[in-house]
């Protein structure tokens, strides 16, 4: 193994399976929850390291103005908005306070938002079926991908039946039209599930079978638990 | 939990779909004309109240337990894949939105059972798990920001009393009124969800029955 190796945990090169990922995004949900203000930087550091060895993926938000819209007016509204005011800048009175349970706020929400990102970059979608066969809905699957196809269809639909009631005036009644609305979107979307249905019966799909291995804890999870388990007390109780 | 046929599956991820795409354009609309900071009230009820009306009406057409709570999870999963990148509270909402229906369901099972099928919930039952489901978005706030940003009870509540004297034009001083009426006007709106969904599975079921 070279050294390379040892240090990437990547799912394709076979060490962490999807519940090493799983464990991984509550032990973060757990912490943020837990600890206290200042030990969030340890977490924050924790989960961009992680983030950086199982690949970089999940560290793409970072690159995306929507992320920073949710960060940025946390740490930039805190000392206008929380706290006592004590602080005098032109004419601008600001809270000491408040910049700090800005940051804090801040920083929790950046922990928790590429945890998930990290977690749902190294799931794909056929990952994600066996990981819930494996727990026992074993359509949920097939559900999840029915529906990720069939949203384009209900978008076309959508559209459709929303320039028809248009062009015959059907918004002069706003209620009358957004039910007339629903029920045929709905409508639709339920003819054409029975398509689905046929098409899955053809290929013999039966939702109670299971299809492929299931996901087996490998002992990177079972390391990667231990180590985060330790971590996350040291986090909580080590004095600073 | 019953074990869900070919067909119940397809439903599910029919009506996930269809709360999923709720989510991801009318919520995205509504995020950007009422930013997530400053306005959660009246975007969370909304949202909070189609998810109920898509979800109850789902529960027409897969008339078992459990049913629900598979279309929040398809939901949450689409919302998570979405284009707009992952978002926790709105995948934490609509989770616990599509548990607390079935908690209603279950509850309306009691004294709300009205109907003649057996096991099936009633009108009243589909109300109050509107109810519920909606009623979320008011301890929403609580949880998301004590998870979030480490925020206590408190902070949240005069924040939530602040707004709300904004809202209904209530003196703080009325910080319990205040309160009181932003939930109950959840409920209210939740329980309209509910009543809805029940004429509006009536209505698909017709349409499809008349169309063969």
């Amino acid at each position: 193994m070279t050294r390379f190796e040892i240090w990437d945990l990547r799912l394709g090169n076979g060490e962490l399976s999807p519940w090493g990922y799983l464990v991984f995004l509550l032990w973060t949900l757990l912490l943020v929850g837990l600890l206290p203000d200042q030990r969030v930087t340890l977490l924050l550091g924790s989960v961009l390291l992680f983030a950086l060895l199982t690949g970089g993926g999940g560290l793409r938000p970072l690159r995306r103005p929507r992320f920073w819209t949710l960060i940025l007016p946390a740490l930039a509204l805190g000392p206008l908005l929380l706290g006592e005011k004590d602080l005098a800048w032109g004419w601008l009175r600001l809270s000491r306070a408040g910049f700090w349970m800005g940051l804090w706020m801040a920083l929790r929400a950046f922990c928790l938002t590429v945890a998930f990102s990290v977690a749902l970059n190294a799931l794909s979608v056929s990952e994600m079926a066996r990981l819930f066969e494996t727990v026992g809905l074993k359509g949920l699957g097939f559900a999840l991908g029915v529906a990720l196809n069939l949203l384009p269809t209900l978008q076309e639909t959508s559209e459709a039946t929303y320039h028809t009631l248009r062009l015959r005036g059907g918004f002069r009644r706003p209620w009358q039209a957004l039910k007339l609305f629903l029920v045929t979107v709905i409508a639709n979307a339920l003819r054409h599930s029975d398509d689905v249905v046929n098409a899955a019966a053809a290929r013999a799909f039966e939702p109670t079978l299971r299809r492929g291995e299931p996901v087996r804890f490998q002992r990177a999870d079972g390391l990667l638990a231990v180590a985060l388990l330790g971590l996350g007390c040291g986090f909580a109780f080590w004095p600073l | 939990m019953k074990t869900f046929t070919t067909r119940d599956w397809v439903y599910i991820a029919v009506f996930g779909a269809l709360w999923g795409a709720v989510e991801i354009t009318l919520g995205a609309y509504l995020h950007v004309i009422f930013p997530p900071l400053t306005d959660t009230f009246l975007v969370g009820v909304i949202l909070a109240g189609l998810g109920a009306i898509i979800a109850l009406t789902g529960r027409h057409f897969v008339p078992h337990t459990g049913s629900v709570l598979m279309i929040g999870v398809v939901t949450a999963l689409l919302k998570a894949l979405s284009l707009g990148g992952v978002k926790i509270g709105p995948m934490v909402a609509i989770l616990a939105e599509s548990l607390l229906i079935e908690a209603g369901l279950v509850l309306g099972f009691g004294p709300f059972r009205y109907s003649t099928q057996a096991r099936q919930p009633s009108r009243w039952a589909f109300a109050l798990a509107g109810a519920l489901a909606v009623s979320w978005n008011f301890f929403h706030k609580f949880v998301m920001m004590r998870l979030l940003y480490g925020q206590g009870f408190t902070e949240v509540a005069v924040k939530m009393v602040k707004d709300g004297s904004q809202l209904l034009g209530l003196d703080v001083r009325y910080s319990i009124a205040i309160l009181v009426v932003l939930f109950v006007i959840r409920l209210v709106v939740g329980a309209a969800a509910g009543w809805l969904a029940w004429d509006l599975g009536g209505a698909v079921r017709r349409r499809l029955a008349r169309e063969g």
